[in-house]
């Protein structure tokens, strides 16, 4: 019970961004309702991946796969890349938050010298938001790849 | 007399193949899909190949028919991400494929193709909302998401104010981030808020370059290294200047830094 009440608030709150940054992007006006429902439909299942134990980057990589075999079936009936749907839906789970801490910590060792506790947090968080980007755009290529390997989708 | 017609005929279509190439890749689309539908277009109006090599500020294209090859050169200058234009040229190569366009339609629907922007209030309204919904799902309390739109909406302003004077996007991104993290310190000592740093990361989010990254990868994985070694390295840039920013914002006014 819990954890549906959780997925319906992620779901909400994961939706939101999804279409803020589709805006940014300048999505078409007719793909914004997609965006959203995919960003929704990719936080949930890495939410769900996430409680059963899956580390994140895995999770983020199986839900960057799901969104992007998703993307592929709809770019056809929208006749339009499938990265106008799916790179604002996987915004949500962009490791923004550590990549600044990464960023800042590489910082802070330039400004106050060198320190074993900021450099192990240094290499930590800049490896983890490396390796979930890479999950996040190596999931939404490979289905591209291996579905269409001939031709392109649209 | 008949191979200049020929000839002529072959110049068109080479610009509007460089052309098509270059909206795509002023607007942000993968390497892949440029020179994909640069080709399908040229194949569509009638060509024999097209061959083009992409780089990060410039494109350079040859078409070939019946053994005469014709090759032209654009520069690149960066028009943001817009994935409306995109979409409009992708339509306008599958109406051509589907020989629902000419040479002179193709001319003037490429011409006539005008970027969609949304009006400002609503995007930062948007970015606000978006940036709240980060601090959220972050675990922050509704006092960090109030910090987290208010600074999120003050810095999107600032950023559209910035860019609509065309300055560089490494100083804008600087700028915007010592704004965002300004406007969420204040409040944040003024509110006294318990979990401050969830609020104070949230509000510079608007700035991670999520499409130039993807974009990166997904270039290097199809085999576009040269491409994908450049948005990388501006996606980077990008983002050490907004730390940049941070931080300064942090020294200036004596801010507890959130690690």
């Amino acid at each position: 019970m819990n954890l549906i009440l959780t997925l319906i608030e992620n779901m909400f709150f994961a939706a939101i961004p999804a279409v803020g940054f589709a805006l940014v992007f300048n999505v078409p006006v007719k793909a914004l309702k997609y965006c959203a429902l995919l960003g929704a439909i990719g936080y949930a299942c890495r939410t769900i991946l996430i409680y059963y134990q899956f580390p994140l980057e895995w999770s983020t990589l199986l839900t960057s796969m799901l969104i992007g075999t998703i993307g592929i079936i709809w770019s056809r009936r929208f006749l339009a890349h499938p990265k106008v749907f799916t790179v604002a839906a996987v915004i949500p789970m962009f490791p923004g938050v550590f990549a600044y801490k990464a960023m800042i910590a590489l910082v802070e060792i330039s400004h106050k010298g060198y320190s074993p506790e900021l450099f192990g947090t240094m290499i930590t968080y800049f490896l983890r938001a490396s390796f979930i980007v890479g999950a996040l755009s190596i999931g939404l290529s490979l289905p591209a790849l291996w579905l269409y390997r001939r031709k392109p989708s649209v | 007399m008949e191979f200049d017609k020929v000839h002529q005929r072959q110049r068109e279509i080479t610009r509007l193949c460089i052309q098509c190439g270059l909206l795509l890749l002023q607007h942000g689309a993968e390497s892949m899909l440029i020179e994909q539908l640069s080709t399908r277009l040229g194949k569509a109006l009638g060509v024999d190949e097209v061959e083009s090599s992409i780089s990060a500020n410039a494109i350079v294209l040859s078409t070939i028919y019946k053994g005469h090859c014709l090759t032209s050169t654009r520069k690149n200058v960066d028009r943001g991400i817009n994935m409306h234009v995109v979409t409009e040229v992708q339509r306008i190569v599958i109406l051509t494929e589907h020989h629902l366009l000419g040479v002179d339609e193709v001319e003037k629907r490429l011409n006539h193709i005008k970027p969609l922007r949304y009006p400002r209030w609503l995007m930062v309204l948007m970015v606000g909302l978006s940036c709240a919904s980060f601090c959220k799902l972050a675990g922050g309390d509704w006092d960090a998401v109030l910090v987290t739109l208010l600074a999120s909406g003050v810095a999107m302003y600032s950023r559209q104010v910035i860019t609509s004077f065309q300055i560089n996007p490494l100083i804008n991104f600087f700028a915007t981030a010592f704004v965002a993290t300004t406007v969420a310190g204040w409040l944040v000592n003024w509110m006294d808020i318990a979990k401050a740093s969830i609020a104070m990361a949230s509000s510079v989010l608007l700035l991670v370059p999520g499409f130039p990254l993807i974009n990166s990868v997904a270039d290097m994985f199809k085999g576009h290294i040269n491409t994908g070694i450049a948005r990388w390295v501006m996606a980077s840039l990008l983002t050490l200047s907004t730390c940049i920013g941070v931080v300064v914002a942090i020294t200036v006014w004596g801010f507890r830094s959130w690690l």
